[in-house]
């Protein structure tokens, strides 16, 4: 089943009062000899002891504070394990702000800062941060707005790692000889992408989705690798990694006045900068619908990926589309009981968005044998339109609800994820109490509200196709979805005229 | 006997102080058997109104015969297909929609099946674990629906991977007896061969609660609960005992060398296998840390020398995986563009001398201990962590609590233990080496 990988929660929790309360609206699936959603391959026959009842969950709150330098502070104390973690999240310093010939600049800039500090080596960095097990990571991804530092520790090193972290963070070195070695293995991983299926799907995608957009990034390139200079990273860390616009959050064994203690001791001399809050905009319009082919040679499989915009983090469609792309591609949702389970296509097929301060993305992806490329095109695309033209059935539909809502009793195990929710509320400026209303938001979404975001945002014409594979055998197929452009694995173009000779 | 963890772990530690580490906490759990000989492990943790649980069969593709390779993987499939009380997918369907998450997974030495729910619903994950131990659906048309499945999966994780050839062939130069020696996937012939009657004798014999433990951790009363199981799985019959099977090696004496060609791949790469002890060896232990100071984390000797100082390779990775028979300990590496194969191989050998040569740093072994230390507290904060553990450990190695003693051990491990397990383990004469070298297809797409 799925993929074969256990969740490692990092973190207990134990926190929550909790009340067994009525369902508002959702009743157990099996219950009353419910109909079976749309796809044969299930068969409830509801004879299984369901407990109607969804654990009603409340969610810890944090405690937050403001700091003179502008730095915001959430703290959610759970002292239940002796460990503690942090993030720092640095609006202004993701991949976003690239320059577009400098692609990668501000994922190289995170990376190179942990190569060393003006009083410590990188291998010195590696070894105290080791000999502790702690973590210390500087993120910043490709598409992404902000840059965070992050780490974890025992509780009883969490100081040392308060102070490796504000080194990493204010002292950087920027030593030439590890850009150097960076940018050496930065260059192999380009070389190892190609080979990726999935990474060329992705690159596909995104390029369809967004086209030169910020949010489409997904990698350096070998050009932008060497257009990157050293004055280049140390500028980027200057102007950007500022704490005008940043937040801190901590989760676990620690308290807000642990935290502000901590912060006076060891980040002090992380000054206001007084530079403005950093804008973003949304990529242009999607559309129109276009199919886009990448020649895999040796693919014994077709890596389909159909996409398009999504939608801001804050729109009032929000958790619309949450239920809605569940019932399309959640756990045991449609195109896996369609796509799997009743025809066998795939292993894996799910579907996904992202909504961030601008416009993101929604994918439904999967892998198939080369020999069924085209039915499975037609019946993924058919699902999505299933779910434009017709409402959800209710039962269907009130079990997608009741597994949205039962799954915060899980998160109260882990305090990381939760502090996640808290964060996410700072990020994207949702009111303080948006999760604790959100189960009630989620049960009030209706049949025909989900069918209304179904139907604007999988609009036929918003759809961009994308298939990696063995382009000899899949070329004619993916033309019947509309004229196909066709580039080889290392994203060079390919012209139409030859595409169909030379096959190995 | 069940004391909740929160009591057991100190809070509030003087932070600022840095006061010393807190006193290991311990899990604790009831070991007990149903009269079917259904082996049961209960631990209560009321942190969070969770409970999960793992139940592992005594199975594993070491017990599959010739011919039906990747079958005990192929059969996990057919546990989600229903049974006498439970519908086609109705098992995972009623999982998720109420909201917990499951899943299902083999390796060489065991099957595991475990589902995490709200505390509410376990009624719900005791009867569907106990339906299809007692009554599985066994179909040809569920087999054929999952044998695509699966063949889907091989194609996925193997047949269009770069390298997803070369972990299989690892094992198949290293061991010379088939128990470890072929893939827990299994070769596509293999699956197309798999019958109905495969599926039902392998029920009948290993899916049996005498060859099964069941872990359950979460906020549930232990009491509750075990009488709970009596009324779920008691009716459920022992079956004989399977034939242990044969996992013996005979000994290795030179050095195995092949080269494969991959062509998805681009880069080349290392496979090296060295042959260790099972791991209910005395020698684990030693074992464990020598991994942790030739590639655990930058600090390491691999990451330093080899990928930083002498950048030949974006990473060098050493590991001994879990193994109830003969073990393997392996090292794998991708050479950086414009680099050998041969020179990586010579910086890795550089490296194994220098451990037989010198003893380990303090530091190195210190970093072995906290890495266990901060491994069993982050297992202490997951439900499913710890069911997973104490149902594994009790399978594995007949010690449900092994996981209370992990620390200990490695504190126990001296510089003077590892370097003699890197000179009795790391010899050439017991090693496979296997190189892939990419060898591009002709282009498909045209020039």
């Amino acid at each position: 089943m799925l993929p074969r990988r256990i969740a490692a929660a990092a973190l207990a929790g134990g926190f929550g009062v909790f009340a067994i309360t009525a369902p508002a609206a959702a009743q157990a699936p099996a219950q009353g000899g419910a109909p079976a959603p749309s796809t044969t391959r299930m068969v409830l026959k509801g004879r299984a002891p369901v407990s109607p009842d969804v654990l009603k969950v409340k969610l810890p709150r944090p405690q937050e504070a403001d700091l003179a330098n502008g730095l915001h502070l959430i703290v959610l104390e759970d002292r239940h394990l002796p460990q503690i973690t942090f993030q720092i999240i640095i609006p202004g310093a993701g991949g976003y702000f690239d320059p577009p010939d400098q692609v990668g600049l501000a994922s190289l800039t995170g990376q190179l800062m942990r190569e060393g500090t003006t009083t410590r080596t990188s291998p010195q960095i590696s070894e105290a941060l080791e000999t502790m097990s702690a973590t210390l990571t500087v993120n910043s991804g490709m598409a992404a707005a902000s840059a965070s530092v992050a780490g974890s520790s025992l509780t009883e090193n969490f100081e040392k790692l308060m102070d490796l972290a504000a080194d990493v963070l204010l002292h950087p070195a920027f030593a030439p000889a590890e850009w150097e070695r960076l940018r050496t293995r930065s260059r192999a991983g380009l070389v190892q992408n190609r080979s990726n299926p999935n990474f060329l799907a992705a690159e596909a995608l995104n390029r369809a989705v967004f086209g030169v957009h910020p949010a489409g990034r997904i990698s350096a390139t070998a050009a932008s690798l060497d257009a990157i200079t050293p004055d280049a990273l140390v500028t980027f860390h200057k102007t950007r990694y500022v704490p005008d616009h940043a937040a801190i959050a901590f989760a676990g064994d620690i308290s807000l006045a642990e935290a502000r203690k901590l912060l006076d001791a060891k980040f002090s001399g992380w000054t206001k900068a007084g530079v403005p809050k950093p804008a973003v905009t949304d990529p242009a319009p999607v559309g129109p619908a276009r199919v886009f082919l990448v020649a895999r040679p040796g693919s014994v499989q077709t890596t389909l990926s159909v996409g398009t915009q999504s939608m801001l983090r804050a729109d009032p469609d929000y958790a619309a589309l949450t239920v809605v792309n569940r019932v399309l591609g959640g756990t045991m949702g449609r195109l896996f009981r369609h796509l799997r389970e009743e025809k066998g296509y795939t292993y894996s097929v799910g579907s996904f968005f992202s909504a961030t301060q601008y416009r993101g993305g929604w994918t439904a992806s999967t892998s198939v044998r080369t020999e069924v490329t085209e039915p499975a095109l037609t019946d993924l695309l058919a699902e999505v339109a299933g779910l434009r033209d017709t409402p959800v059935p209710d039962a269907e539909f009130a079990d997608v609800k009741r597994a949205i809502v039962g799954s915060f009793a899980l998160a109260l195990e882990n305090p990381q994820q939760l502090l996640g929710y808290y964060v996410e509320n700072w990020q994207y400026g949702l009111p303080s109490d948006y999760w604790d209303t959100y189960p009630a938001r989620v049960m009030a979404v209706t049949p025909a509200q989900a069918q209304a975001a179904a139907q604007k945002y999988w609009a036929p014409g918003r759809l961009q196709i994308v298939a990696v594979g063995d382009a000899a055998k899949i070329t004619d197929i993916l033309k019947k979805k509309g004229d196909v452009e066709i580039s080889d694995s290392d994203g060079n173009p390919v012209r139409q005229g030859s595409a169909a000779r030379g096959f190995d | 006997m069940t004391t909740p963890l929160r009591r057991l772990i100190p809070l509030g530690l003087v932070l600022v102080a840095g006061v010393a580490a807190a006193p290991p906490a311990s899990v604790h759990f009831t070991d007990s058997k149903l009269r079917n000989g259904l082996r049961v492990i209960i631990s209560e943790d009321h942190a969070a109104p969770v409970y999960s649980i793992v139940v592992q069969y005594n199975v594993g593709s070491r017990d599959e015969r010739k011919g039906r390779t990747g079958f005990a993987h192929l059969f996990e499939h057919m546990m989600f297909k229903g049974s006498e009380n439970v519908g086609q997918n109705e098992h995972p369907y009623l999982i998720f929609m109420n909201g917990g998450s499951m899943n299902g997974t083999t390796n060489k030495d065991r099957t595991m099946y475990y589902e995490t729910l709200p505390a509410n619903q376990l009624d719900l994950g005791l009867f569907l674990e106990s339906d299809r131990m007692k009554s599985l659906a066994i179909t040809a048309e569920n087999l054929d629906n999952q044998r695509n499945a699966v063949q889907e999966e091989r194609r996925g994780g193997v047949d269009n991977q770069p390298y997803g050839r070369t972990f299989e062939a690892l094992d198949e130069i290293a061991y010379d007896n088939f128990a470890y020696q072929h893939s827990v996937i299994g070769s596509m012939a293999d699956l197309s061969a798999a019958s109905v009657d495969d599926v039902a004798a392998f029920f009948r014999t290993y899916y049996a609660p005498n060859n099964a433990v069941i872990g359950i951790v979460g906020d549930v009363d232990t009491k509750t609960t075990l009488s709970k199981l009596e009324k779920f799985f008691g009716a459920v019959p022992r079956q004989p005992s399977p034939a242990a099977v044969d996992t013996t090696e005979g000994a290795q004496t030179e050095e195995r060398r092949r080269t494969i060609d991959d062509r998805l791949a681009r880069l080349p790469r290392l496979d090296m296998a060295y042959r260790i002890p099972p791991s209910a060896s005395p020698d684990t232990d030693a074992i464990e840390v020598l991994a942790t100071v030739l590639s655990g984390g930058r600090s390491s000797r691999f990451y330093e020398s080899i990928v930083r100082q002498k950048q030949l390779s974006t990473g060098v990775s050493a590991f001994a995986e879990e193994s109830r028979g003969p073990g393997l300990f392996k090292i794998i590496g991708t050479a950086l563009p414009g680099k050998t194969l041969g020179d990586l191989e010579a910086a890795v050998d550089a490296e194994i001398e220098r451990l037989k040569a010198e003893p380990v740093a303090g530091w190195e072994i210190e970093k072995a201990r906290t890495s266990a230390r901060r491994a069993f507290v982050s297992a202490l904060g997951s439900s499913l962590s710890k069911a997973v553990q104490l149902s594994q450990d009790a399978l594995y190695y007949d010690q449900p609590g092994r996981i209370n003693t992990e620390e200990e051990r490695m504190a126990r491990v001296t510089a003077a233990d590892v370097q003699r397990v890197a000179r009795q383990y790391l010899v050439k004469t017991g090693r496979t080496v296997l190189q892939t070298m990419p060898k591009p297809s002709a282009p498909n797409g045209g020039q």
